[in-house]
C-alpha cells in the first residue's frame, strides 16, 4: 500500500478527503506510483504530468521522505518506507492565496 | 540584517512595554533594539497581512510598511482581523493603520497606496530590509519574488487555499527563490483562488505568524531560518510537514546564468490576458444579460437555466426555477440537458458559465446563452434581498 498526498485542489478534482491509498505493481517509483494514481482517477490526467509528454507540470513538485525527487528520474525505486506506506508520496503544487 | 543604529535607544515606556523580551537572552535589548531598527514591507494587508501586522507592531518592529489598494469588505471579515466591521468600506490602509497604532504606538507605520507592479515594485521594496509576501495572485508572487531576489532582500513567504497552507523564506544565495521551486504558475483557472475555492477564516492566521516569527527571528540573527525548507501545513489532520527545498543552477533569476535580470510584465508571465478572468469570447450571439433573462420569466417564455455553479454557492443563494451542474460535472452529466431548449447559463459572475458555454457549444448545442456577471449582477440588478458573497 502506498499513500499519496495531493494538492487540495486536485483531491477536489479527484472526488478525494484525504490521503490516497493505492496498490503498486512492482517497485514504487514516481512513474508507477503516478500511473496507478491516473488509472484510478483518470480525471488527474494531465494536471500532475504533462499529457503529451509525460513530463512533471512546472507548478507541481514530488517529495519523499522530506527529499525533493522532482528532477529524479521517474524509474528510480522511491526509499523504502515509501513503499511500504510508512511514508507518503507527495505532490506540492504552487498555491497564490493569502 | 542591519545592526541597530548605535543612537538607537528604547524609552522607559518601551522597556516596561517589551519586558517579556527583554529577559529573554534570544533577544535582549540588543535585540529589541535590532527590531527597533528594523524595517519590514507586507505586501498585502489581507489575510495573511493581518497577523502579520499585528504581530509585527506588537513585537516593536521600528517601521513597518504596509502596501495595499484595496477597501474592507464584509467577505474580508471572517479571517482578516486586522479589520473591524466599523471599518468595512474604508481603505484597509488607513483600517490597518489606526489598529497598528493603537497596537503600538511607538512604531512608524508606512502606508503606500498602490498596487505593487512592475513599475514600483523595486522603489517600494528598496527601503526596507525584509519582504514579506501576503499577496493572493500568481503575478504578484512572481513580481515580489523577483524584485527580492534582483535587490538582494529576504523574502518571508507564506500562502493559503482552503485547509492547507506553505512557508518558507527565500533568500538566494543561502537557499532558493519561488522560481527554483515553481519555474511557472499553473495555466489561469487550474488552481482555484481564496475568492473562488474559499479558505479556513484561521488558516492565515496559522501561516501569517510562522512568517512573523520568521521575520523577528531574521532580524535577531537568532535559531535556524526556514530558508531551504518548507513547511507544509494542513489543518484538516492538524499536520505539518517540513520539506527540503533546494537552489535549482539553471534558474532563470537566481541560478547561474540568469537571463531574468530585470521586472518583467508578470500578467504575461502567468497567461492572464483580459479574457481570462472573465472566461473565453463567445461573441455576443451566445450571450445575455440578467435583465433579458428576468424579462423572460415574467413573460412565461418558455426557458431552461442551468446554474453551473457548486452546490455549496447554491445553498446560498439561486435562481428558482434553475437547474444545478456544476461546472465540473457537466461533462458527465450534458445527457442530462436537451438541446433542442434554449438555456440560460450562469455562475456567479460570467466566467465559469463562459466555459460552460464553450464546452456546451462544441457538444452541439445551439440554443445556449452565457448570462453575463451571473447571479452577483441578479442580486443587483434584479433581486436586491438575495444574499451574495
Ligand atoms: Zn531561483
Amino acid at each position: 500500500m502506498i499513500r499519496v498526498v495531493l494538492p487540495a485542489h486536485l483531491r477536489t478534482l479527484a472526488h478525494v478527503d484525504g490521503e490516497v491509498q493505492l496498490e503498486v505493481k512492482g517497485v514504487a517509483t514516481q512513474r508507477s506510483i503516478l500511473d496507478a494514481l491516473e488509472a484510478r482517477y483518470p480525471m488527474l490526467c494531465g494536471t500532475i504530468r504533462d499529457h503529451v509528454t509525460q513530463q512533471r507540470r512546472p507548478f507541481i513538485r514530488f517529495f519523499a521522505c522530506e527529499q525533493d525527487w522532482s528532477n529524479e528520474s521517474p524509474d528510480t525505486p522511491l526509499p523504502e518506507l515509501v513503499a511500504t506506506g510508512v511514508e507518503p508520496f507527495l505532490v506540492v503544487g504552487a498555491v497564490a492565496g493569502g | 540584517m542591519t545592526p541597530p543604529n548605535p543612537g538607537t535607544e528604547l524609552s522607559p515606556q518601551e522597556i516596561a512595554r517589551y519586558s517579556r523580551h527583554l529577559i529573554m537572552p534570544e533577544v535582549a535589548l540588543d535585540g529589541q533594539k535590532r527590531l527597533k531598527a528594523a524595517k519590514v514591507l507586507l505586501i498585502g494587508a489581507g489575510g495573511l497581512g493581518s497577523p502579520l501586522g499585528l504581530y509585527l507592531a506588537a513585537a516593536g518592529v521600528g517601521r513597518l510598511g504596509i502596501v495595499d489598494f484595496d477597501v474592507v469588505d464584509f467577505s474580508n471579515l471572517q479571517r482578516q482581523v486586522l479589520h473591524t466591521t466599523h471599518d468595512v468600506g474604508r481603505r484597509k490602509l488607513d483600517s490597518a493603520a489606526e489598529h497598528l497604532h493603537a497596537i503600538n504606538p511607538e512604531i512608524e507605520i508606512e502606508t503606500h497606496e498602490a498596487r505593487i507592479s512592475s513599475a514600483n515594485a523595486m522603489d517600494l521594496i528598496r527601503p526596507y530590509d525584509i519582504v514579506i509576501d501576503g499577496t493572493d495572485n500568481f503575478p504578484t508572487r512572481y513580481l515580489v519574488n523577483d524584485a527580492c531576489v534582483l535587490l538582494g532582500k529576504p523574502n518571508i513567504y507564506g500562502s493559503i487555499f482552503r485547509f492547507d497552507g506553505q512557508a518558507s523564506v527565500f533568500a538566494p544565495p543561502a537557499g532558493p527563490c519561488y522560481r527554483c521551486l515553481f519555474p511557472e504558475p499553473p495555466p489561469p483557472g487550474l488552481v482555484p483562488s481564496c475568492a473562488e475555492g474559499g479558505v479556513l477564516g484561521i488558516l492565515p492566521g496559522i501561516i501569517g505568524c510562522i512568517q512573523a516569527t520568521e521575520a523577528i527571528k531574521l532580524i535577531l540573527g537568532k535559531g535556524e531560518p526556514l530558508i531551504g525548507r518548507m513547511l507544509l501545513f494542513d489543518a484538516l489532520r492538524m499536520k505539518f510537514r517540513e520539506i527540503q527545498v533546494r537552489r535549482d543552477p539553471n534558474c532563470p533569476l537566481c541560478g547561474e546564468n540568469p537571463t531574468i535580470t530585470e521586472l518583467i510584465d508578470y500578467e504575461q508571465f502567468c497567461g492572464i490576458r483580459g479574457d481570462e478572468v472573465s472566461g473565453p469570447q463567445l461573441g455576443s450571439q451566445w450571450e445575455t444579460t440578467v435583465e433579458a433573462v428576468k424579462a423572460r420569466l415574467d413573460s412565461g417564455d418558455d426557458f431552461d437555466i442551468l446554474d453551473v455553479r457548486n452546490p455549496e454557492e447554491w445553498q446560498i443563494c439561486h435562481i428558482a426555477g434553475a437547474k444545478l451542474i456544476p461546472v465540473a460535472d457537466l461533462p458527465a452529466r450534458v445527457h442530462e440537458l436537451d438541446s433542442a431548449r434554449e438555456i440560460a447559463v450562469h455562475c456567479k459572475t460570467g466566467a465559469r458559465s463562459a466555459k460552460a458555454v464553450a464546452f456546451l457549444r462544441e457538444a452541439g448545442f445551439r440554443k445556449i446563452k452565457n448570462v453575463r456577471g451571473g447571479i452577483i449582477e441578479w442580486a443587483h440588478k434584479i433581486d436586491p434581498s438575495m444574499p451574495t458573497y
